[in-house]
């Protein structure tokens, strides 16, 4: 018996694709179908929670809202009257009741949450030059619950975390979660710029004109800007650029053939000492 | 965005680290191979007839880990299916080497031909998540030396 020795030929046993290649296919692939999944189960969850009646969202939120800390008068007592007149403007269908609360905290924040909480800080309180902006950032906030945008947000938080858990588990794919992440803050940049469309309607309807409440983007804008230098890129953010939604007011205002004539109204200086004195009295 | 700027310096590394060994890995492996070609190695059970040999056990043994990189297409292949590509190579290069080690011990000793070669392999990280795959080749067979006394 001989043995013959033949070189074998090389690859044989390998596929000749290049792994550059092959990764730009699969993670396009991947990348694209949970995009489109989360698009569509974003929308048609968006679709049905506004369904949910506001009186089970109460329920929902009894639970988790905390009670009412002290407060304080002057402060509580102007919000209170600014919230009135908001409300007033906007038309809230029966049933759905504001609760504003008032944080001291330096945050310059405001947000809206489940069953009609809305949380204002005292950072952001305290930057705003006219009442005007600051029913203009009521509005906005009431403008989400209006919209039913808490609700909406949980409802999709939960069936798109539900499904991703589901397809990608604990495998090493968890990174393509981002994807979802950012298909879902889709959702949210176009809640806020109708929350801004509804608010800045309620505000030319308070005051006849709508100067002034574009000020509140100005005073975001300032503060974003002073933290991060920079806008960063929209498409990793949860709310629009704040030039772009000044410039979008601006383009809605003129559509309507707003005013935009008129003085602002001044925020009493006792409210801007309450302020003060609220956050003093924390940090001792 | 911290989690994604993690992720791509490991797919980057994984990507540049892998591809060098790989080549330098698969260079050694042709050389030695055309060095060792002249040993003959066979799957037969059987001894070739005639030869009045020695026989002792040889093996080369190879355990051969994934990168970062490898694995995460491998991963994502497990969503749509087909070819692992991304794990040919490296099953390859393992089988390929462990066979050289054996020859090589083989050699060593003397041999003018092995027969009965096997292959076994074995996952190390078995049933593990999240635990980077490692694999096991086990390459063995039967040699045949020539006796001393008998030249």
């Amino acid at each position: 018996m001989k043995f013959e020795q033949k070189e074998i030929p090389e690859g044989i046993n390998v596929t000749q694709v290049h792994p550059l290649r092959e990764l730009a296919v699969l993670l396009g692939g991947a990348v694209l179908i949970i995009a489109v999944v989360v698009y569509v189960l974003g929308l048609s969850a968006g679709f049905l929670a506004r369904y949910i009646p506001f009186d089970m969202e109460l329920e929902l939120a009894s639970s988790f809202v905390a009670e009412e800390e002290g407060g304080n008068r002057t402060i509580d007592f102007y919000l209170a009257q600014v919230n009135a007149q908001v409300i007033e403007a906007m038309a809230l269908p029966e049933g759905m009741n504001i609760t504003l609360h008032y944080t001291d905290d330096d945050t310059v924040n405001a947000f809206a949450t489940l069953g009609g909480n809305i949380v204002v800080f005292r950072g952001l309180l305290e930057k705003l030059p006219n009442e005007n902006s600051l029913a203009m950032l009521l509005a906005h906030e009431i403008a989400h619950v209006k919209h039913r945008d808490p609700i909406v947000s949980v409802s999709r938080g939960v069936t798109v975390g539900a499904i991703m858990s589901l397809v990608l588990g604990q495998s090493d794919l968890g990174i393509l979660g981002n994807t979802g992440l950012y298909t879902m803050l889709h959702f949210n940049r176009e809640m806020e710029r109708e929350a801004d469309r509804e608010a800045l309607e309620a505000v030319y309807k308070i005051y006849g004109h709508t100067r002034g409440a574009d000020d509140l983007f100005r005073v975001l804008q300032a503060y974003h800007e002073e933290l991060e230098g920079d806008d960063g890129f929209e498409f990793l953010q949860t709310h629009p650029l704040d030039r772009k939604r000044i410039t979008a007011i601006n383009s809605h205002v003129e559509q309507n053939h707003w005013s935009t004539e008129g003085e602002p109204v001044a925020i009493p200086p006792s409210f801007f000492a309450a302020l003060k004195a609220s956050g003093q009295h924390t940090e001792k | 965005m911290f989690e994604l700027i993690v992720f791509l310096v490991l797919m980057t590394l994984g990507y540049l680290v892998g591809q060098f060994a790989e080549k330098k890995h698969y260079k050694s492996i042709t050389e030695r191979e055309k060095k060792l070609k002249e040993l003959p190695t066979v799957a037969s059970r059987f001894p070739p007839p005639g030869k009045r040999h020695d026989q002792s056990l040889v093996m080369g043994n190879t355990v051969i880990s994934i990168d970062y990189f490898k694995r995460f297409v491998a991963t994502l292949r497990n969503l749509f299916g087909g070819r692992v590509t991304s794990y040919e190579t490296l099953l390859d290069r393992a089988r390929r080497e462990s066979l050289l080690r054996m020859k090589e011990q083989a050699k060593a000793m003397g041999a003018e031909y092995v027969f009965n070669v096997k292959y076994e392999t074995a996952s190390i990280s078995k049933g593990r998540n999240n635990t980077i795959g490692s694999v096991e080749v086990l390459a063995y067979g039967t040699a045949l030396v020539k006796p001393r006394d008998a030249v």
